[in-house]
């Protein structure tokens, strides 16, 4: 049963169209990560939802109950912020048991449901102090705390982490998803952070510019991201992106010419719109590319290597193609990323030869969408 | 020139800089010790015309006295604290609400509201002396407490709203939006979040506005007549054309009328100096 | 009526809270300013009925060499007020180290600010009375005799205006230590890096830094010299023979003394008109200001 529903929402602020005909629906018990670009209508979404931004026009549904027009503390949902948001003279008991208090609860309801939550984040001997006596982790507990208080229909989190060191992210990043596992609760989060999205999420929406790109678990959009903008966003290091022409189609074979490469024959599922001579984008993933020669490689080219990046378990290199020039790269140069999955022992200024295999590339048609035959990766790993 | 700190091996530099700055204080207090040279002579030194001797007798408690007995100064001190100390708990009421409207509140005409509390609070009391003293009269509260108060009030509420207003608008957002998700209605958050975290603001806006209403002067000449109702300024002036000759007392007096400004200072000088910065520095 | 009042909590509550300070102010201070106005186009006493009278009282002001008189004491305390920024960021320069004792010493630079105008008055009296006050002292040590600056009507103003000055640098003075508490230490920090010192420090590091706060500052300093109105009742009544006058305490003497309410208004009105001037300058600046610090 749908939990939270998201009916034809739009937002507009004064002219500005933040968010475009939004439609999501999400099941109880989901985790849903919302990502994308800042300014991609991620937040205000989320903020949607809450109630503390009003929408211009749609419907919000929570647990079969039309929302839209209520008040955020009536919605039923709870809400961890950025910055915490805490109340800098209450103390940490107080902070939790907050929004019960506004609901006139009895006290001695109010000291339980903080208790139960204390005892899950394992705070209850903070209970008695203020924010700022504890530390940023510790503040973090304390804001997921509230939200637990008041057993949300729906949990909603805002880029919750991004205020911590890099240790103390993957803590709380396993944390949330045991508490995911351990509540059950639908949660909604929005991060700009992918690896958090990867290793969360039940299900990942992609934002850009007010609209939903694409939705899905993580390595279904990971492997079959349905446009350029989708395949460039999730993955690190980014795709590799090269201009590329359509020479020929035949029998859902594309053959594509690349600027200082040879030709290439990539399989298209959706030839619709695609005509000879057509500006495509080729994309291949950074561990994609092998270096030396590979058996039936469908791409390859020489290259020098620029950097090296040594990450101990693997090891990063740009590589500098020259006429094949990589658009919009990790680097912010033309040269190509490359990730080996071992320590290997490259150098600066080294010639090497750089190959793919055709079932590890993409192809995205001049208006971005993904042409090439979707599942066909998933189904060859 | 600019900050180069003194080094703290060197004492000698650093004795000099703190005599330095001692002799340019003296200097710049001079006026005020005159003031309590006098205050501590006997009439007869002052009858001599010793101004400048020390005195030869010390007579401040003495004067002190004389001011109580002889004059109607505790009166007048009465009839201040009288009107003083409702308006600044007024004003601290109606900013708090107005300032947190302004602050958190983005409604058609927000700013020009707060363009008129921020440009009516520079406005000189001349320009609206006339009609203000003509209603007071017509409402037949002219020559009382109450038309002190009202105005005090009133007028104290446009930079006290300014004030608020900055103070609120600079706590971060999300509290209040944590709030609102948890069900807290304005009056609620105003009175869980926003007064217990402005606590440090309305001290520093009290001693500020107290200081401002407890040491006017033209209104309490304009909207005053008797002794009954005259604040201490006004009641200071009087004294002054009274006692002519008696300095001595007169010099009490003066002293008298800036012992709660200068007390309160002292005592709450963090907050004054915070208050009186921030409030103009932020706006 | 619950279920009405949540659902327009949101407008109500806070039209509810403005409303009380929004309401008086609005009345006895804007709408007042703006009924003085009104009132300066009719002859009255304050007492009888009004009677119109055009633009009389204006004619009548334009022609009155007292007005002059005052209009020019009012430019004469705005340009000596403009020494109290500088002489306020010296003082503060001056005190502002870390020494034992300091904080002491600061405060009681702050003393002339807090005290009440009428009390600055009384105090500078004395120090003027040219047989026992300070500044006779001073001629007598040198053998001359000091002058009666409060009954000279060439140099009473400006004895007035230095008076006024006492506290108006005090609060300068605190509004540039507030300044230079709030300096990035990063700046001053790449400044020394790179060498300024002295001077250079201060000119090329230090004042861009303090640009707000000596807005205010002169921002505060010129509505001060424009209310100025204390220090002459007290001091002098506005003499000898109204040559110490300034357009408020005209329009004071005008009103109260000569029952001339109409003129006065438009006195008044004269003064407003310089202070929207002034005012839209400063709320234009004022947002120019906090754009540039966002």
């Amino acid at each position: 049963m749908s939990h939270v529903r998201l009916i034809d929402i739009d937002k507009y602020y004064g002219s500005y169209h933040a968010l475009k005909s939004v439609n999501l629906t999400v099941d109880k018990g989901e985790f849903i990560v919302m990502v994308g670009p800042s300014g991609c209508g991620k937040s205000t979404t989320l903020k949607s939802i809450a109630g503390l931004e009003a929408i211009s026009s749609g419907e919000i549904w929570i647990n079969g109950r039309n929302v839209t027009r209520e008040e955020p503390g009536d919605r039923g949902i709870a809400m961890v912020f950025q910055s915490y948001a805490l109340y800098p003279h209450m103390t940490v008991a107080e902070n939790m048991g907050f929004g019960l208090k506004m609901a006139k609860r009895p006290q001695a309801e109010i000291d339980v449901a903080v208790k139960r939550a204390a005892e899950i984040l394992r705070i209850t001997d903070q209970l008695d102090k203020r924010p700022k006596e504890l530390s940023g982790g510790q503040r973090q507990r304390v804001a997921i705390g509230r939200a637990i208080t008041r057993s949300p229909e729906v949990f909603l989190f805002d880029e919750p982490l991004s205020n911590l060191d890099a240790a103390l992210r993957t803590q709380m990043r396993v944390e949330l998803t045991t508490l995911h596992q351990q509540l059950g609760s639908t949660m909604i989060y929005v991060t700009h952070d992918q690896v958090e999205a990867m290793t969360m999420a039940s299900r990942i929406v992609v934002f850009n510019k007010g609209v939903i790109e694409q939705q899905g678990a993580p390595l279904e959009l990971y492997h079959n991201p349905v446009n350029q903008f989708v395949a460039g966003f999730l993955g690190a290091p980014r795709i590799n992106f090269v201009a590329a022409t359509l020479v020929n189609l035949r029998d859902g074979v594309a053959e594509v010419a690349l600027e200082g490469a040879s030709t290439v024959h990539v399989p298209v599922a959706d030839t619709a719109g695609l005509t000879n001579g057509a500006k495509l984008t080729l994309g291949v993933r950074p561990e994609a590319l092998k270096i030396g020669d590979v058996p039936d490689a469908a791409l390859s080219f020489d290259a020098q290597v620029r950097l090296v990046e040594q990450l101990g378990r693997e090891t990063v290199l740009y590589v500098d193609a020259g006429p094949l020039a990589a658009i919009g790269s990790e680097s912010g140069t033309h040269n190509f990323t490359v990730q080996l999955g071992t320590a290997a022992p490259y150098a600066a200024g080294q010639s090497i030869k750089v190959s793919a295999r055709a079932a590890d590339l993409y192809l995205f048609a001049p208006d971005g969408k993904a042409v090439n035959r979707p599942k066909l990766i998933a189904a060859s790993l | 020139m600019f900050p180069r700190p003194l080094p703290e091996e060197k004492p000698l530099q650093r004795g000099l800089y703190v005599g330095f700055v001692a002799l340019i204080l003296i200097l710049w207090l001079l006026p005020l010790f005159a003031v309590m040279l006098t205050a501590s002579k006997t009439a007869d030194e002052i009858m001599a015309g010793q101004y400048w001797t020390w005195p030869k007798h010390f007579n401040l408690i003495e004067n002190f006295q004389a001011v109580f007995a002889q004059t109607n100064m505790w009166g007048y001190f009465i009839n201040s604290l009288i009107i003083t100390l409702p308006s600044v708990l007024l004003v601290l009421v109606f900013s708090t609400l107005t300032g947190y409207v302004l602050a958190r509140y983005n409604f058609k005409g927000n700013a020009l509201v707060f363009a008129l509390f921020v440009g009516g609070n520079f406005l000189p009391a001349q320009i609206m002396m006339i009609p203000v003293r003509d209603l007071m009269v017509s409402v037949g509260l002219y020559d009382t407490y109450l038309a002190l108060i009202i105005f005090h009030v009133a007028f104290q509420t446009g930079f006290a709203t300014l004030f608020m207003r900055n103070f609120i608008a600079a706590l971060p957002d999300e509290l209040f939006q944590a709030a609102r998700a948890e069900g807290a209605s304005p009056w609620q958050t105003l009175r869980h979040v926003v007064i217990p975290l402005m606590r440090p603001a309305l001290a520093a806006l009290a001693i500020l506005t107290f200081t401002f209403v407890w040491n006017d002067y033209f209104w309490a000449i304009v909207l005053t007549q008797s002794d009954a109702v005259k604040p201490v300024t006004a009641g200071l002036n009087n004294l002054r054309g009274e006692w002519t000759s008696a300095w001595n007392i007169v010099a009490a007096a003066t002293l008298f009328v800036a012992v709660p400004p200068v007390t309160m200072f002292f005592l709450m000088q963090k907050h004054f100096i915070a208050g009186l910065t921030m409030g103009a520095v932020k706006g | 009526m619950s279920e009405l009042w949540k659902r327009h909590r949101n407008w109500l509550a806070p039209l509810l809270f403005i409303a009380p300070g929004a309401l008086l102010f609005g009345t006895i201070i804007i709408a007042s300013s703006f009924e003085s106005v009104w009132i300066s186009f009719f002859d009255w006493d304050g007492v009888g009925p009004k009677t119109w009278a055009g633009l009389a009282n204006y004619r009548e002001l334009f022609a009155d060499p007292q007005f002059y008189v005052s209009l020019k004491n009012n430019v004469i305390w705005l340009v000596m007020f403009m020494a109290a920024p500088p002489l306020g960021l010296a003082l503060a320069l001056l005190v502002n180290q870390q020494v034992a004792g300091m904080r002491f010493l600061k405060s009681l630079f702050f003393i002339p600010l807090v005290l009440a105008t009428v009390t600055v008055g009384v105090v500078f009296g004395w120090v003027y009375d040219p047989n026992y006050g300070l500044l006779a002292l001073i001629f007598n040590l040198f053998g001359a005799t000091a002058p009666a600056l409060l009954a000279d009507e060439h140099a009473v103003t400006f004895a007035v205006v230095v008076a006024a000055l006492w506290p108006q640098i005090a609060f300068c003075m605190v509004l540039f230590l507030a300044g230079l508490n709030n300096l990035s230490p990063d700046i001053i920090g790449a400044g020394r890096v790179d060498g300024a010192r002295g001077w250079n420090m201060l000119w090329h590091v230090v004042l861009p830094q303090l640009r707000q706060v000596g807005f205010i500052a002169l921002a505060v300093t010129v509505v001060g010299a424009l209310r100025s109105f204390d220090m002459i009742a007290v001091m002098t009544s506005g003499g000898p023979f109204g040559s110490s006058e300034v357009l408020a305490y005209q329009m004071y003497e005008q009103s109260i003394f000569s029952y001339r309410f109409g003129y006065g208004a438009a006195i008044a009105t004269v003064l407003f008109a310089i202070m929207i001037v002034f005012i839209t300058w400063y709320l234009r600046m004022m947002v120019r200001l906090e754009k540039e610090t966002r």
